[in-house]
């Protein structure tokens, strides 16, 4: 299967369940993401440069829903998922004013790699097809993964986040719980320029000069997860 | 290691599987808050917990549990036909050569990367156990939660009807096949943990 393909099943099968529009992602700024970047998508064209323009790729707030959830959801419940901002209204109103009605979203998490979503839009005014729900996800989960197998094709390389090792990845995470190198030097029983190594290597390896970037990927990308940085 | 264990009789008495029914009821009962039956308040042990179950149990150094799957036999009753009929279109794969995965547990108290760890020993093992057994199909029947993430392993994964939400929770029923070419699906994925297999019978003896 192409992509081309993949693009017009998906079209096909979301006019079927009752949706005008479908749009598959990786949740990245698609303009400067370091891996392959997966997007399929039929949304009217000024709504995808007004989205790029802004790059909501991470910032959107059905992106940031469906971080916060493993099963679908429609847009309509995102007050429960997440804490809308006024600028969160004013991307529906726009999507809106672009002729994009309500939606559905298919969260699409893999560990160890970005997240994304696969979702489903019904044209403005239009309501939800409720019956189709669990129809749309599951072609979501099976579209996203047909599309992650295309990506993953074209570019075998790119397409595995950074390793770290083992050490690397003790040092971010005592890191990321608030530790000073010292400290973790003293709590790892190694060095203190042996700290300094671990993280500027782990650095050096997502392509980042900063520790706070650091964390953001590796968190992002499964390396590391907020349960081994909060737990006691 | 992954230890592969048919059921005993009295499987509570056998310390590796009361490992297993005991880490099970932390992740299904206490975490997912499942719905299914506790033994003397710590193991999670039900009806198709009995001689014709098959169990490939991933271990840790010092042999405690870390992760477990069950097998069921596919042409007696299991999950699919008796409790789940529903989510298949049509009436479920059966047969010889079919076994339906249940209860794949990944067990608490490890990090993400461990887990991810055990989590690949596991499918490493299933994969090898069906071929080793002449199973071409492997049924399930998975919250959708899960999907992505077996999808995401990289064998040959079809849906067998449309997802339903039951009892609060959607589930999906799949089928997965089984051929010479799923090790190679699986390692492009990253899944080609090398697990020394451990035969059932070093399990009388524990």
């Amino acid at each position: 299967m192409t992509e081309a393909e993949l693009a017009q099943a998906l079209g096909q099968i979301s006019a079927e369940m009752g949706f005008r529009f479908f749009a598959l992602t990786h949740h990245l700024d698609v303009r400067c993401a370091p891996q392959p970047v997966i997007r399929l998508d039929n949304y009217p064209r000024d709504w995808v440069s007004y989205f790029d323009d802004n790059k909501l790729g991470a910032s959107d707030p059905v992106h940031r829903a469906s971080h916060v959830t493993s099963v679908g959801f429609a847009w309509s419940a995102l007050p429960k998922l997440i804490q809308m901002t006024q600028r969160d209204s004013e991307i529906f109103e726009r999507a809106e004013r672009n002729g994009i009605g309500d939606g559905f979203t298919v969260p699409a998490n893999v560990p160890g790699e970005a997240n994304g979503s696969c979702s489903f839009a019904t044209a403005r005014g239009c309501p939800v097809p409720e019956e189709n729900l669990a129809l749309a996800q599951l072609v979501g989960a099976f579209a996203f993964e047909a599309a992650r197998r295309l990506w993953r094709m074209r570019d075998p390389e790119r397409a595995t986040p950074p390793r770290l090792t083992d050490r690397q990845r003790d040092c971010l995470i005592w890191a990321t719980r608030g530790k000073t190198d010292w400290e973790i030097a003293r709590i790892l029983g190694v060095s203190h320029e042996t700290v300094i190594m671990h993280l500027k290597d782990a650095r050096v390896r997502y392509g980042v000069t900063k520790r706070t970037p650091l964390a953001v990927h590796a968190l992002f990308d499964g390396t590391i997860s907020f349960v081994d940085i909060l737990k006691s | 290691m992954v230890i592969l264990a048919a059921a005993a009789r009295q499987p509570l008495e056998n310390q590796v599987l009361r490992a297993m029914f005991e880490a099970r009821k932390q992740v299904f009962v206490d975490l997912l808050k499942w719905d299914v039956p506790v033994l003397q308040g710590r193991y999670e042990v039900d009806q198709f917990d009995d001689a014709h179950a098959v169990y490939l149990i991933v271990t840790g150094a010092q042999g405690q549990h870390l992760g477990s799957a069950r097998l069921l036999k596919t042409v007696r009753p299991h999950i699919l036909d008796t409790l789940f009929a529903t989510l298949s279109a049509s009436p479920p794969p059966r047969g010889d050569d079919v076994l339906e995965i249940t209860r794949f547990c990944l067990g608490r108290n490890q990090s993400a990367r461990e887990r991810l760890v055990t989590r690949n020993a596991l499918v490493t093992a299933l994969a090898g156990y069906a071929l080793e057994h002449g199973i071409a199909t492997y049924t399930g029947v998975a919250e959708l939660a899960w999907l992505q993430q077996i999808l995401a392993f990289g064998w040959r994964c079809r849906p067998l009807g449309i997802p339903k939400v039951i009892d609060g929770r959607t589930l999906g029923a799949l089928r997965i096949e089984i051929t010479p070419e799923t090790p190679a699906l699986l390692a492009d994925n990253g899944i080609h943990t090398r697990v020394p297999f451990e035969p059932a019978d070093a399990l009388e003896a524990a």
